[in-house]
Order: C-alpha cells, then structure tokens, then sequence
C-alpha cells in the first residue's frame, strides 16, 4: 500500500503503482486520491474543501456560510480575486470622532467599475421587460466584447448597453423593437441605433432580418387577444409579405396592420389606437399599411379562420 | 444577362461639396457686416455666405478654410468657389485661391423596376445593412471606392462619393445586384 509522491508540480500529483497512467478520482469529504481502476487509495489528508458547517436554511437571502467569497462571475469582471476591509464591529474600530478606523472598503476592481456599473444597469433593463438570463448573459458578453475593444469608447455606456441589450435579444432568435429598448432604458432610440451600427461594424457580425412573426405573440398576449387571432394575424402578416403587398413597411407596421385586420374579423376587436399604442407605431401608420393590404383581404385570411364579421364587412379606411 | 448595355440609366448629380483655403486670415466681423448675402453665425464661429449665380452656400471660416456647398456639377463647384473667392477679395483681403480639392459628391438614380429589399440584403451580406425600423433604404458600401448607396423599394438609389467619377462606377457596379432582386411588373 505504499503511495509514491512524484514531483509536485506535475499532475496528477500522485499515482497508483499499479496503474500508473489512470487519473485518480478525488474524494474531497473523505479527503482521498483514489485510483478508479483497482480502488486503491492513494492519497489521503487532503485538504477538505467541503463547507464546514450544515446549513438548512433554504433562503438563500442569509449569507451562506459555507462560502468564502461571492458567486461572482470570474468569466465576465477581472477575476474577483480582491480583498475588501470590513465594516467593523466591536468599540476599536471607531477612532476619536466616532468615524471608522479604515475607512476604505472602496476601490475593488477599479479598472471594470464602469463594466460592473454598465452590468448591473443591463439587469435592470432587462427585469424591466422580463427577459430570461440567457439574454442578460449574452448581453453582458456583448459588452464585454465591445468594451474591451474600445473602438466605441466615447460613447454612453448606458447607450451600448442598451444597443447590446437589443442585439442580444436579436441574437436570440425573440428581437425587441427598438421602441420597446427605448421605454426601459434613458437613451433615445436614434442614439441606440446609432451604437447598434456601430456594434455590428466593431464585431464585425450581422443580425437576420427582422420578421413579422417574431412580434406576433408578444402583441397579441398584449392586446388579450385569443390564440385563433394571433395565428390569423400571423398568416396575414406573412401572407402580405410574400406577396409583396407592402413593399418598404417596416414590418412592426405591417404586424399591427395585420392584428387589426385579424381582430376587426373576429369578436375581440381592437381599435387602430390600442394596437398603436401596443405595438409603438403611430395610428396613421396603421392606417396606411391596413390601406395596402386591404385590397387582398380574403386572400390573405387563413382558410379554416371563423368570421364574426365576414371579409367584406371588414373597416375601410 | 447583358442588362447594363440595354438601359441608360440617367445619374442626377444633386449636390457637390467642395474645399478650398485663402490663405490669408479673414477678418468674419468684416465679412459679416460689408458683404452682401452673408450670415453670421458667432456661436460657431463661421460665416455662410448664399450666391445665387451658381447656388451655393459657402461656410467661411476665419482661417481661411472654404467650405462650398450646393453646387450641380465639379465645374460648377470650382466657378463658385473662384466667385467666392473674388468676392472675399474685393472686401479687401488677399485671397489666394488654393486648395480646390472636391469632397463629397451625391447623386440620384432610378431604377426602372421596383427592388426586394430584404433578398437584397440577404445576397449581400456583408455590404449591405438594413434596418427597416431606423431607415427605410439599404445601406451598401463600397468600401475600395469609398462610396456609399441607399437602395429604396421604389428603385430610386442614392449615391455618394468622393467625386462623379466613383459616383458613376459605383452605379455600375449595383446594376446587376440590384437587377437580381427586383421585382417583376405583372
């Protein structure tokens, strides 16, 4: 049973005399090296990493104990290997004045303050609208990318984090209208997509087109509108593209043209101003593609769809 | 598919912008008050002086720096520019006219067919970006003549550039892209 200890510097540090090239499996409870072939223990009194106390508090609001430092993420900051000074307890950390002796807990990681700054405004964005977390983190990604290439340094952190905000969201497959970005964050949407150009050009990588599909279910849940709707607007809506019905509309203006022709046809009518309202795009704009797609109405209809109102009694406006 | 030799597409120049130095330091109080035409904006610094032979609008600046604005075509830019020029002179300074150099020119074309945007787009990648929520056009750059065209739906191109001549080739170069998404007329 004897254990050979090797150079310390190579891995594994140990090896099992009878199996010399197998990677040993560490048991770090029990504080064991061993060898997964003949189960041979190796090396033992290895230092226990394991947390020293039970804990059986299920919220997770309490410090934990068992951790020495923060879940921070060392993919993203400078790798959090800092160490802060305390708040203090006890009467000798007070001085004459009833300050605190060492007073400057400040100053960790100082080179990404503004990085961590710009993250936690993302999160904020973000919980706004209620993206999930894959977003914020290939948002923070994105930042990260942008930031440490610098070619956009002048500009407004809180504009790059939101115009990475929206190519996250693009990225993901579920973009979010600009004017949408615009409501949860300070910056104005012409700045934004300033910064959304200049990302793409920095990174060098492109975004697909947005369809109108992608708006549908997000309006329509808006707008309390029934499944049966929001499929018939979505047919309509790719139905008029395909045929090119609204050539140079963008497509926010031809998805809100769709709902309302969907739900003019249906029982849960919504006026031109609500969908408007929704959907950011002015009423006149609605107006003005329902115009284009007016015409070839009953084509565009699916064909199992059930009228309230039949096709020729849809609005003309 | 031989398309270019069949049509003559006509190429508008609207705008040419040109450069050109005095070298001599100009007084811009004096301009603003003994000139004919001229604005005087003190906040920026800068004098706009309006001529109505070839309508152009020049912004003086009190280095010397000329910049020369609205003009149809390149010798028409370098007449306004020379008129210019003279007037400065005749307000007493001692122009010397050097520097011309033409900047930006920017010019309308159409299309006789209307173009499919987003096919567009997707057949030219990298070149082309489109963002129908900011802008209505397709912006493609062509980035060895440094020029820059913004394709509508409509057909209607506009191009600029840093003179006609890159203007005019730039065209050329986008005719068969363009004529591979356009949209047929029934």
């Amino acid at each position: 049973m004897a254990s050979q200890m090797q150079d310390l510097d190579v891995l594994p540090r140990v090896t099992c005399p009878n199996h010399p090239d197998s990677i040993l499996v560490e048991d770090y409870r029990a504080g064991d090296m061993i060898c997964p072939e003949c189960g041979l223990v190796v090396g033992d009194r290895v230092i226990d990493v394991g947390s020293e106390w039970r804990t059986f508090s299920n919220d997770k609001a309490t410090k934990d104990p068992s951790r020495v430092g923060d879940t921070q993420n060392p993919l993203l900051s400078d790798g959090d290997l800092t160490t802060m000074i305390g708040k203090g307890t006890g009467a000798a950390s007070f001085d004459e004045f009833g300050n605190s002796k060492y007073q400057n807990r400040r100053t960790m990681s100082s080179s990404d303050r503004a990085m961590m700054n710009a993250f936690r405004e993302i999160t904020n964005m973000a919980d706004r609208i209620n993206l999930p977390r894959n977003i914020v983190d290939r948002t923070n990604n994105l930042f990260k990318q942008v930031y440490e290439q610098k070619s956009l340094k002048g500009r407004s952190n809180d504009a790059i984090a939101s115009a990475c905000l929206y190519i996250a969201c693009r990225q993901e497959g579920v973009p979010r209208t600009f004017k949408e970005i615009c409501a949860v964050s300070r910056i104005s949407k012409k700045e934004i997509g300033r910064c959304f150009k200049l990302i793409l050009k920095a990174l060098e990588t492109s975004v697909d087109l947005i369809t109108t599909g992608d708006f549908m279910s997000r309006f329509c849940s808006n707008l309390g509108l029934p499944k049966q709707v929001q499929m018939a607007a979505t047919h309509i809506a790719r139905k008029a593209v395909e045929l090119d019905l609204v050539p140079g509309r963008s497509p926010i203006s031809v998805a809100a043209a769709a709902i309302y022709m969907a739900s003019q046809a249906s029982a849960e009518k919504r006026t031109q101003k609500e969908i408007g309202d929704i959907a950011g795009v002015a009423d006149v704009t609605i107006r003005q593609s329902y115009r284009l797609i007016y015409p070839r109405a009953p084509d565009l209809f699916p064909a199992d769809f059930k009228f309230d109102t039949p096709v020729d009694k849809l609005p003309q406006l | 598919m031989d398309a270019e030799s069949d049509v003559a597409l006509d190429i508008l120049i609207t705008n040419v912008v040109c450069v050109f130095r005095t070298r001599c330091h100009l007084n811009l109080r004096k301009i603003a008050l003994e000139g004919a035409n001229v604005i005087y904006k003190r906040d920026v610094g800068k004098v706009l002086m309006k001529l109505r032979k070839p309508r152009i609008t020049a912004t003086i600046w009190s280095s010397g720096k000329v910049i020369c604005t609205g003009a149809t075509s390149e010798e028409e830019a370098k007449f306004g520019a020379r008129r210019l020029a003279r007037s400065l002179q005749k307000l007493g300074f001692q122009v010397i006219f050097t520097d011309f150099k033409v900047v930006n020119v920017l010019a309308v074309c159409n299309m006789p067919f209307e173009i499919r945007l987003p096919e567009f787009t997707k057949n030219n990648r990298p070149h082309a970006s489109y963002e129908p929520e900011l802008h209505p056009a397709v912006c493609y750059r062509i980035k060895p003549l440094r020029a820059t065209l913004q394709i509508f739906s409509t057909g209607s191109i506009t191009v600029t550039g840093p003179n006609v001549k890159a203007v005019a080739s730039a065209v050329e170069q986008i005719y068969p892209f363009v004529f591979e998404s356009r949209k047929e007329i029934l």
